[in-house]
């Protein structure tokens, strides 16, 4: 039988991969909401004995990762309309050959490791793909939103490993580290509307002339 | 009691941005007032935290405390002279984030759970950010990008690293918080090959923040583009509150015995950003670009005595004291002569001597501190590194830090001589107001007192902190 866990992981896999090629913002933000709901909503699965409390908190974990997060950037791009596509520094076509490479080698090195706790096959390789995306869309887009986009997928994948070896601090400390990536979100969201007002692009060319 | 300590500025920033901004000025001193106060206070009575899981009182994080606790006292004096000089557009807004900033940076002295250490050293992030684009200018906003976006991404490495420690010690079957304390004491049980990789993430992350090279590309800007105050703020203790989340993580690999590990990467990453400050303070046109790399050297000289261990990691402690006294006067006195020339160019400056002669003797004597002159504290911390070096025959490391020492000497010399003594026929565009001077002198004094003579508890305090890395006389 299909655990439904490994349908929603498939799913946040092809995603990923979705984000290697794609030029359109507001696809990328769907595609985030989408990430941040699967990535949170793990935990009610693979969960020993949920409480109430650790549901609520499941709950909440996926408003603010699926819906304020996404949401927040989403109005920035609203806000600001964006006209001209920023060329990325490595081509989409290179990018997605680069990203079915990466998910073989993430599926392959995640079976070296000795994971204490091993549960599903899939749970350990999405989270390094998702990792490693967002690693990799910060590297290789200028467009600033974009780099905003794979820093939040980055953060999806680090949770994503925390609930892989059931790493469980208390809620409050969980509570603490996501209200810090919201606040960081809506940071960066408040700046990159400065970026855009300031120099009606959001081409980060324009943000290299400090040096040395 | 411990948690008021940060309870109290968290407060007193929100009131900020409710009050009016002349209220903003004295309620900034009047909370660095308290603050230095409690944590006196602290420091003799040495109380148990409420929330004993998260937070601990411990040598090291006492050290950085009372730091912060001065070093923001004497800002927040200076700040009401330079708020006053400088027309801030919004200067409610930056009162108050100066106030939750220390709020956040007292957190990571106190915290003890490796998780509630990272919640607070992004949160320092976070209130640090909106001070850096105070100025509100096309340079100020790419240096605050740069800033939030590096940071944010080193520090959550440095999450995945906190993550891979705790799985460590789900392996280990250790049974206890996930925190500094309780990981030193059952280090010899965590799995070692998860510890070393958690170590490694970490230091990569709080690396980042705490300006190692090749890390360090954001600290330039930012510091060099925020307002003096709150670049004196970043450089004298920000990443000092960075280093402390590598230092605990240090102790606890020394714990475990996986010292020589951790050592070397730290020697590594500390000779990096030595020779990566040497190579950009010789041809460097911007004073305080100039300081901003003088961090990144100081910096790396502290890792590097960690990583050596023994009586280098003594010399790292004292190091990183100095440092912070030292180079947060630098950057007040940086604001002074950027408030009298109006421009941040080494060759538009010139003749500090003659226009204006309080501000030259507080630049120089923070030059002649921070380049390791005799009888300073740098000095004394450097050489302790070298004599530490030599004993545990790290002959190379050392050796590519004395030339990397001398090179940042000449240099750094070079430039503050041409801004002191070069002919000029300008005039100060400000008068050196009393608020605007005494803070500096009073970090240089202190500085100064320590290298003569160190108050026994002190000097208990940073023996217990290098403890396990064999640190001590």
């Amino acid at each position: 039988m299909i655990h439904p866990i490994d349908t929603a992981l498939s799913l946040v896999i092809l995603s990923a991969l979705f984000s290697f090629a794609s030029s359109r913002l507001p696809g990328l933000i769907k595609v985030l909401a989408f990430q941040g709901v699967a990535v949170s909503l793990v935990p009610l699965f693979i969960g020993h004995e949920m409480t109430s409390g650790g549901v609520s908190f499941t709950l909440t974990t996926m408003i603010i990762r699926g819906v304020i997060i996404p949401l927040s950037i989403y109005l920035v791009i609203k806000k600001v309309a964006i006209r001209r596509e920023v060329e990325p520094i490595i081509g989409y076509h290179a990018s997605l050959l680069a990203g079915l490479v990466l998910i073989v080698a993430a599926t392959y090195g995640s079976h070296k490791f000795n994971i204490p706790s091993s549960t599903h096959p899939l749970l350990l390789p999405s989270a390094i793909t998702l990792l490693i995306t967002g690693i990799f869309l910060l590297m290789t887009r200028r467009n600033a939103i974009a780099m905003v986009l794979g820093y939040i997928m980055m953060e999806n994948g680090i949770y994503l490993v925390g609930t892989t070896f059931s790493v469980r601090a208390h809620h409050i400390v969980e509570f603490g580290i996501l209200l810090d990536v919201l606040a960081g979100v809506m940071i960066m969201a408040i700046i990159l509307q400065n970026i855009k007002q300031t120099f009606d692009d959001v081409d980060t060319a324009h943000l290299r002339t400090l040096k040395e | 009691m411990v948690e008021i300590l940060f309870v109290i500025p968290f407060l007193t920033g929100i009131m900020a941005f409710f009050l009016n901004p002349s209220a903003g000025r004295p309620l900034l001193v009047i909370t660095g007032a308290l603050h230095l106060f409690l944590s006196v206070l602290l420091w003799m009575n040495r109380p148990e935290p409420i929330f004993s899981d998260y937070f601990a009182v411990t040598p090291e994080g006492l050290l950085s405390l009372l730091v912060i606790s001065l070093l923001f006292f004497l800002i927040s004096i200076y700040t009401t002279g330079y708020l006053a000089a400088a027309k801030i557009r919004s200067e409610k807004i930056f009162t108050g984030f100066m106030l939750l900033f220390l709020s956040t940076m007292t957190m990571v002295t106190l915290s003890d759970h490796i998780m509630v250490m990272w919640i607070a050293i992004e949160a320092t992030t976070l209130a640090s950010a909106p001070l850096i684009y105070t100025h509100r200018s096309k340079a100020s906003l790419e240096a605050t990008w740069k800033y939030v976006l590096i940071c944010s991404v080193g520090i959550a490495l440095a999450l995945l690293g906190s993550v891979l420690i705790s799985v460590a010690m789900d392996i280990g079957k250790v049974d206890a918080e996930v925190s500094f304390s309780a990981l030193t004491n059952a280090a010899g049980q965590l799995d070692p090959k998860w510890l070393k990789a958690g170590f490694v993430f970490i230091l990569v992350g709080y690396g980042t923040k705490m300006g190692l090279a090749p890390m360090h590309t954001w600290l330039p800007d930012a510091h060099s583009e925020a307002p003096s105050p709150a670049s004196a703020l970043l450089s004298g203790v920000l990443l000092n509150c960075a280093y402390l989340g590598i230092f605990k993580t240090n102790k606890i690999m020394c714990a475990a015995g996986l010292g020589t590990f951790s050592g070397t990467i730290l020697m590594v990453f500390g000779i990096a950003s030595i020779l990566a400050a040497a190579t950009f303070i010789l041809k460097q046109t911007e004073y305080k670009r100039l300081l901003a790399y003088s961090s990144i050297e100081n910096m790396g000289i502290i890792a590097f005595g960690t990583g050596v261990g023994g009586l280098a990691a003594y010399g790292a402690m004292i190091c990183l004291i100095h440092h912070s006294l030292i180079k947060s006067s630098l950057f007040l006195t940086s604001g002074n002569i950027l408030l009298g020339y109006g421009t941040r160019l080494i060759e538009k400056t010139g003749g500090l001597v003659r226009v204006m002669p309080k501000t030259f003797v507080a630049f120089f004597g923070g030059f002649a501190g921070i380049s390791g002159f005799p009888p300073f504290g740098i000095f004394i911390g450097e050489l302790l590194i070298i004599i530490g070096a030599f004993r545990s025959a790290q002959y190379v490391g050392a050796g590519f830090f004395i030339l990397s020492l001398c090179v940042i000497f000449a240099g750094f010399a070079n430039h503050v001589m041409k801004i002191s003594f070069q002919d000029t026929n300008v005039t100060a565009q400000m008068d050196e107001k009393l608020s605007m001077v005494w803070p500096q002198y009073i970090l240089l004094l202190t500085s100064l007192v320590l290298c003569i003579w160190i108050p026994d508890t002190l000097y208990q305090t940073i023996n217990k902190a290098v403890f396990f890395m064999g640190g001590g006389f």
